[in-house]
Parts: structure tokens; C-alpha cells; sequence
């Protein structure tokens, strides 16, 4: 996947907007369709959201570094994290049914991506994979 | 995101802008909450002008709708755009709240 496109913010709640913007834009670049666009830019968001919440407890003076990128078969975003280690074991969603504040942010993400992969290698912090196949090439 | 409260017919209605995300989900909750602790009997809230709903601001409004359903108050959403009418039922919670084309069918409901 060559013509990368990296970007850093900080762990504030208030960049999460500039990830939505270059997400967006991101995602045209690689023709993706409005609507997978518009459930890529939520489901980067909620990533972001997470990494916030829970690898920096919502210190704002983290980094979170972006990295899109796409090839003929998918298109792949790359989070990294200076954070507390994420157990991927314990995220789970809520249950549709069980109507209660939270738990939605992890259906957001895998309604679109197809893998959501958390790197076991990752010394400190976190590396979060995204990918999401192009139709028919999964 | 920009929130005001307007009155209607003598209702007050808030009337939302702008996106809602982690960053301005705490701004909402402080707003619609501080009219929950009041019992307003029914609060319409105006989705027309919303360009971005996420999770957070999602749990402020299933928060806010606890609140209310705890006292027999009525969450009313109306003028949601699409894109965000789809994160309801990909959610499952168009069938939670209560939700209407424009303002007359809020009062007329």
C-alpha cells in the first residue's frame, strides 16, 4: 500500500473533528462511496474516542498517530497509541436490546471495517489495524 | 456543536447544530440535563442542523431519556437528517426514541 497518509494529533477530545476532516478526505481519495465514507469517518472516531477514554484516561498531553493508506483490495487505516495497554478480550458492545448510555462505539467501528486487529508485538501502547475490503475482494 | 433553546407554541424546544462528539457531548449533557431536572413534562429536540452524531453524544441523549421516562417526561426528536437517521436504526434505537418528521407532528403526537 504505497501514498500513505500520516497524521498526529493529541489525545484532546477537541482534535477528534480534524480526524473526522482528514479522514473524510482520506477515504475520497481512494473512491470509497459516500455512505462507507460517512461509516469510516464514525467508525476512526470512535477508535480515537476509545484511545482517549481508555489508553490515556483522558490525559490530553498523548499522541495519537494516523496512518491511511489503500491498494487494490482494501483500505487500511493504522492507529498508534502511547497509552495504557487496551484488552482486547474485554471490548465488547452492549447488546442492542440493553438500552443504556455507552457500549456502541466498538458496533460503529465493526459495522464497516472488516478487521479490527489489535498488535500483540506492540512493546508500549497500543497499535489498532483497520481494514476494510473493497467489494468482492475480501 | 451549537445548542439553543427556543420556545414554540410556548414549549421550549432545543435546537441543535453543528457535530456532536466527545468534545461537545459534555456541553449537551450540562444543557439538556439542567431542563430534565426540572421535569419538563416533553422536550423536542431539533435534529435538522446536525451534521455529526457519535457515540458519546448518543449515550448523552439515552442518558437524558432515562431521566425523563423516570418522571413520565417524553423525549421528542424531530428533523433528523438521514445519515444520522441511519445511526438510530443501525443502533436499534429508532424503536427507543421517540422520533417525528418536523415540529407539528411533535405537537401534534
Amino acid at each position: 500500500m504505497k501514498d500513505a497518509i500520516v497524521i498526529t494529533v493529541p489525545s484532546h477530545p477537541k482534535f477528534l473533528s480534524v480526524v473526522r476532516a482528514v479522514t473524510v478526505t482520506a477515504v475520497r481519495l481512494y473512491e470509497i462511496d459516500d455512505t462507507t465514507a460517512e461509516e469510516i469517518k464514525l467508525a476512526v472516531d470512535e477508535a480515537c474516542t476509545n484511545i482517549i477514554k481508555h489508553a490515556y484516561k483522558g490525559d490530553t498531553s498523548g499522541k495519537i498517530v494516523l496512518k491511511y493508506s489503500a491498494g487494490r483490495e482494501a483500505f487500511k487505516v493504522v492507529i498508534d497509541d502511547n497509552g495504557l495497554k487496551a484488552r482486547p478480550e474485554s471490548i465488547r458492545g452492549r447488546s442492542f436490546d440493553d438500552v443504556r448510555p455507552g457500549g456502541l462505539g466498538i458496533h460503529f467501528i465493526k459495522r464497516v471495517f472488516d478487521i479490527y486487529k489489535f498488535d500483540a508485538k506492540k512493546k508500549r501502547g497500543n497499535r489498532l489495524t483497520l481494514i476494510k475490503y473493497f467489494e468482492g475482494k475480501k | 456543536m451549537n445548542i439553543t433553546v427556543a420556545v414554540y407554541r410556548g414549549k421550549k424546544v432545543v435546537e441543535l447544530s453543528g457535530d456532536i462528539d466527545m468534545y461537545s457531548s459534555p456541553e449537551l449533557r450540562e444543557h439538556l440535563m439542567a431542563l430534565i431536572r426540572r421535569k419538563v413534562p416533553s422536550l423536542p429536540v431539533n435534529f435538522g442542523n446536525v451534521s455529526y452524531i457519535d457515540s458519546s453524544g448518543i449515550a448523552t441523549f439515552v442518558e437524558g431519556l432515562k431521566c425523563m421516562k423516570s418522571y413520565g417526561g417524553r423525549l421528542q426528536f424531530f428533523g433528523i437528517p438521514e445519515g444520522i437517521m441511519e445511526i438510530f436504526r443501525f443502533s436499534k434505537l429508532d424503536r427507543v426514541f421517540e422520533i417525528y418528521g418536523n415540529i407539528e407532528d411533535v405537537f401534534n403526537s
